[in-house]
């Protein structure tokens, strides 16, 4: 009898066996590490523990309580904040600079161009947090200074509630962009060059050409790279934990920092689990959304 | 292709020279401020002094010469563990006909759309249940995900089955085929990931923050959390230190700026 798929030999019995033990060692830890760990926090969520008494389980009080937490609404309002002033620009930063090298800078300048700004990519957030603080200080910081130079006032930049988010997102747009335009450049790269040249023999302009052949053929990585800068905005936490510590008065507290906040100062970890699984609800929600959104557009 | 140099253009690779002096800008700030002992921001070219005694008190008084041990062990750990874990991985699911693989590798893909927060307290507590906090062991164990096992299995898909076939009818072993026939094979894509780990595990803070408490074991960024940067510190120490913990990436970035980028765009353009 002949089949597609292969009988099941003892040496396929072997082989197989052999490839669980090869993947064996990364389902253990992707297990401890990042499976258990999501289903022991929704657990710990209905649980009243303090890390030092046994959990105690508390039904829904955790959740009921979070939305009776009369910082929660200012919270999330600054974490959304945080997130639409960072996604657009990193991203349409990161595209137009892309597309505008590879159009016109393809030569060593320009590839020296995309390597410095893919500098502050690999700097550390809360080696960056402390640069930037000291550029940011209302006495001598470099900004400050530009600007006396200027003839403007000083601006307490990180001590205002105006300013901080702002401020704060501004050192996260500068260490994200360099990361998303050297996605977007090898999108472009990927781009069949007949394409181009065949909008070029039309007569395309090239913001024509951007329109109408760049940025369609990028729809799968704008839609990805919004989805990860999402994602990451929405847990900012090292830059808020160093910069601002979620004040003037709370107004850069930002979910990831209360979460953290409520765990590791407070001990209350059922009611930050609690908090946490809120973080996910948001964010597997809007992921769909921006997935309809994405879907909807492309059946045009 | 037009070669003529238009207004538009010229203003373009203008801007384009702008933003890139705006992306080093601060750190040739961080680099300069490090060399100077003003306590006053309000500083020139004529106060930057060759000398690294900023450095020095960094090592050896703000804690960052053990920071930078317990740093550099950290990474190692993590790059050693996460590379061979994730190569034994890929080619677990690429190259062996294990039942439900397709399923289970979905499963870890998946894992990568969770938040850290959403599993950083369970952890937190398993660690602790342990008895591993304040150890290497709790730094490093948790640096391996779908990511890393994604990328090689992207490369380990190129690994030819006649190559291994032939290699197990000369009586090349099990073990001795992925050593030396599958591992070199992939090598561009471990070092992919290498600098990549490197990056995640140098950088990580919010983890060794809360895992290791004692000071022995805080890592660079943990022991730079720990420096104020309010107007009565020493600026010139803060940077320094600030200095120290962007060295060692921007080196390595230096010499493996292709597989950075490659690595990126890769992960990028695929995923």
């Amino acid at each position: 009898m002949q089949t597609a798929k292969p009988r099941w030999t003892r040496r396929r019995r072997n082989q197989a066996l052999i490839g669980a033990a090869y993947i064996a060692p990364s389902f253990i830890l992707m297990f401890i590490f990042n499976v258990a760990p999501i289903f022991l926090s929704i657990y710990f969520s209905f649980t009243k523990y303090d890390m030092t008494a046994a959990p105690q389980w508390v039904g829904f009080d955790n959740y009921i309580k979070l939305g009776a937490n009369k910082y929660l609404g200012m919270v999330l309002e600054n974490t959304v904040q945080y997130v639409l002033i960072t996604v657009p620009i990193q991203t349409i930063l990161a595209l137009l600079i892309a597309a505008f090298i590879a159009e016109n800078m393809k030569n060593r300048y320009g590839s020296f161009m995309r390597s410095v700004i893919f500098i502050p990519v690999i700097a550390s957030l809360i080696a960056s947090a402390a640069v930037w603080n000291v550029m940011y200080q209302p006495k001598g910081g470099l900004i400050n200074q530009c600007m006396n130079f200027l003839g403007f006032e000083s601006v307490n930049f990180l001590g205002k509630k105006a300013t901080a988010m702002p401020s704060v997102a501004a050192v996260a747009i500068w260490k994200s962009t360099g990361y998303y335009m050297v996605i977007y450049y090898a999108g472009i790269m990927n781009v069949p060059g007949e394409v181009r040249e065949a909008a070029i023999v039309d007569g395309a302009s090239p913001i024509q050409r951007f329109w109408y052949i760049t940025l369609p053929i990028l729809r799968p990585i704008t839609y990805m790279i919004v989805t990860l800068g999402i994602i990451g905005s929405f847990q900012v936490f090292d830059l808020v934990y160093k910069m601002t510590g979620g004040g003037p008065g709370r107004a850069t507290l930002t979910v990831a920092y209360m979460i953290y906040s409520y765990a590791f100062q407070d001990k209350r970890m059922g009611y930050a689990c609690a908090l946490a699984v809120g973080l996910l609800v948001v964010i597997l929600l809007i992921h769909q959304l921006q997935t309809l959104f994405f879907k909807e557009r492309d059946g045009q | 292709m037009k070669k003529r140099l238009t207004f538009g253009k010229a203003a373009g690779v203008v801007l384009v020279t702008l933003f890139a002096i705006l992306c080093v800008l601060p750190l040739l700030y961080m680099v300069a401020v490090s060399f100077t002992d003003s306590e006053s921001l309000y500083i020139g070219l004529k106060d930057l002094r060759f000398d690294f005694s900023n450095f020095e008190y960094a090592i050896t008084k703000r804690n960052f010469g053990l920071a930078l041990k317990n740093s550099v062990i950290t990474v190692i750990g993590s790059c050693l563990l996460v590379d061979i874990v994730s190569a034994m991985a890929a080619y677990g699911f690429e190259k062996k006909p294990v039942p439900g693989k397709e399923t289970l590798f979905q499963g870890y893909l998946a894992t990568m759309m969770i938040p850290g927060q959403v599993i950083l307290i369970p952890m937190f507590m398993m660690i602790n249940k342990a008895h591993l906090t304040n150890t290497f062991a709790a730094l490093i164990l948790p640096m391996v995900g779908a990511f890393g096992i994604f990328l090689m299995r992207q490369f380990m898909v190129a690994v030819s089955n006649d190559l291994l076939e032939a290699a197990e009818i000369d009586g090349c072993g099990e073990l001795r085929r992925f050593v030396t026939i599958v591992l070199p094979l992939v090598q561009p894509a471990l070092i992919t990931l290498t600098i990549f780990t490197f990056n995640a595990t140098w950088n990580n803070f919010l983890w060794p923050l809360i895992i290791n408490t004692r000071s022995e074991m805080a890592t660079l960024p943990v022991t730079m959390s720990t420096l104020s940067s309010n107007s009565t510190t020493n600026y010139g120490m803060v940077m320094a230190g600030a200095t120290l913990t962007f060295l060692f990436p921007f080196v390595l970035y230096i010499f493996l700026q292709k597989q950075f980028v490659e690595g990126i765009a890769l992960g990028g353009v695929k995923g």
